[in-house]
């Protein structure tokens, strides 16, 4: 990472680890932050997939929900400890995400999103119609917070553990992408014939990236559930997924920075312009369609463009050197 | 000692037959070239060597090692690897990173830094490190593209139409680097620009409408009356 990047990740992690305590008073702004957090988290792993290895998971969502109702499941009927119920649920959505994925895998660009597109909604059918395990479209609520040695998280523990857990969620991106794993799925995005003609193993790649952004879609479903304690299949439908799409695009796919700004800034708004309802949405959209048009390449990616336009005096002073 | 054996190599696309009953036969330490007018089934025929395309039958084996069915990716861990007709590169990575991509195959066991360093200066890429790999020129690229290569430490590898679209003085200084090439290892080529074929192949194969139609060296190929009917023009001859 280079120092500005330092830096920025600081920043961000102070801020996340601080605002749960700032907003504490405010139990609506502290909940408009737990979701944007959770969002973050998704985010991440969105990027992981679209930003990274160039494919765009439309059934993001639709695994998050996997997970969430898995979860539930594992703590209400098996009455296991959500420490042990997450992970399993996540897991178990990875797992059936992965199969689900498989036949989308050898399929690329927009080719893939449609495959995804309707697996997620036969995921959001799925979910409707099995109401033994997901109660239909009802949904299931008063799920309870996650329990804690006897007792139970409070709300603000959970936004601290949540916003501890977006942290490492872009920590642990920002470390993935520069490892040889990180290499080959870039290496994918780019031209995956020209990948897998110097040795990458494309469709393996590929599975392992899914593999660990369903982690993420899991986990952040999980924790969806247990923060918000109501789930239901509109919780996870298409709209979900192509909102945390939306968040990626609009911060700048590929970069770790942008998908954290993309959602800091549209994650909040429908909370926040709750009180004119009618122009919400008009807000919203106005400001998605200015970014999409002015920085086709996201807020951060525009940024890192025009930096890199500028004559950098340092690289050639450097450049200097070397000749002498 | 034999490297690569082709026997009745055939392919159709719907009814068309791209290739019908190919064989052939490349030598360690040799430059195999392959003519042919366009549509003749050369790219499709690399196509299938390198494990893009399958074919409907016909047997491979490299090195005496059947490589039928394999995917690109491990017929580039056994040795075998290919350029493309149309120049392929990381173009939004920097060279150094298309370069390190194609280092993710064999990793400690592949070339170590002193010999990378020595081959990015024989392809004069070590001043372009930085640059990303789409903003350099076509025949920087095609340079990019042999270094990409000659990571993966390949016994052949099949270059398609590697002077294409090269100004004159270029395809000049590309076969002189091909040349060179053949002291590391062994060349499959498929050109259009006789002089490469000329004064690179130790042997030329004809493909015609997806047939074999003669096998031998350059000189004795470019003087065949069939191929001259067929492929050269009489204004070559």
């Amino acid at each position: 990472m280079t120092n500005r990047n330092k830096l920025a990740v600081l920043v961000v992690t102070l801020c996340a680890l601080a605002l749960p305590f700032l907003t504490n008073d405010n139990r609506f702004l502290a909940f408009v932050v737990g979701m944007t957090f959770i969002n973050v988290l998704w985010a991440t792993g969105m990027n992981l997939m679209y930003g990274f290895v160039g494919l765009i998971p439309l059934m993001f969502a639709g695994i998050a929900g996997i997970a969430a109702y898995a979860m539930v499941y594992f703590t209400r009927t098996l009455e296991w400890s959500f420490w042990l119920a997450m992970p399993v649920a996540t897991l178990l959505a990875a797992i059936v995400g992965v199969a689900l994925g498989l036949p989308a895998l050898r399929l690329k660009g927009f080719y893939f999103a449609l495959c995804s597109l309707v697996i997620q909604s036969v995921l959001t059918l799925a979910f409707i119609f099995f109401p033994t395990f997901t109660n239909g479209d009802t949904g299931i609520n008063q799920i309870l917070p996650p329990d804690w040695f006897g007792g139970q998280l409070s709300l603000s523990s959970l936004e601290i553990v949540i916003a501890i857990l977006a942290v490492s969620g872009v920590l642990l991106c920002a470390w993935l992408v520069r490892t040889d794993l990180g290499k080959r799925f870039i290496a994918v995005r780019e031209d995956d014939i020209l990948a897998e003609s110097i040795g990458i193993k494309v469709v393996r790649t590929k599975i392992i990236g899914f593999f660990i952004v369903s982690v993420y879609a899991g986990v952040g479903g999980c924790f969806y559930a247990a923060y918000t304690g109501f789930i239901s299949p509109r919780t996870f439908d298409v709209l979900v997924s192509l909102n945390i799409w939306l968040f990626v695009a609009f911060g700048g796919r590929g970069t770790i920075l942008g998908p954290i700004i993309g959602t800091a800034i549209l994650a909040p708004l429908p909370y926040l312009l709750q009180d004119i309802q009618a122009f919400k949405e008009i807000i919203s959209g106005t400001l998605i369609i200015v970014v999409a048009l002015a920085m086709p390449a996201g807020i951060y990616g525009a940024y890192l463009a025009a930096r890199s336009r500028k004559p950098n005096r340092s690289m050639e002073a450097r450049m200097q050197e070397q000749r002498v | 000692m034999k490297l690569l054996e082709i026997r009745g190599l055939s392919k159709s696309f719907g009814g068309v037959a791209a290739l019908s009953g190919v064989s052939l036969d490349s030598f360690e330490g040799e430059a195999l070239g392959m003519i042919g007018p366009n549509g003749s089934g050369k790219t499709t025929f690399v196509n299938i060597v390198s494990g893009h395309v399958r074919p409907d039958s016909g047997t491979l084996t490299l090195s005496g090692v059947s490589i039928a069915g394999l995917r690109p990716n491990q017929l580039a861990a056994e040795g075998l690897c290919r350029t493309y007709q149309a120049v392929r590169t990381f173009s939004n990575l920097t060279v150094q990173q298309n370069i390190d991509n194609a280092g993710l195959l064999l990793k400690q066991k592949g070339l170590g830094d002193a010999e990378l360093r020595e081959l990015a200066e024989w392809l004069r890429l070590d001043t372009s490190l930085d640059k990303d790999a789409g903003s350099l020129t076509l025949f920087e690229q095609r340079r990019l593209e042999l270094m990409m290569r000659l990571v993966l430490k390949p016994k052949l590898i099949m270059l398609d139409e590697p002077v294409g679209g090269l100004a004159m003085a270029e395809v000049v200084e590309m076969i002189e680097l091909l040349q060179q090439l053949k002291k590391r290892c062994s060349i499959f080529v498929i050109e259009h620009t006789m002089r490469v074929i000329r004064e690179l192949a130790d042997r030329v194969v004809v493909l015609i409408a997806g047939e074999k139609v003669a096998d031998g060296p350059p000189s004795e190929i470019l003087q065949n009356q069939r191929v001259i009917q067929e492929y050269l023009g009489t204004a070559h001859a």
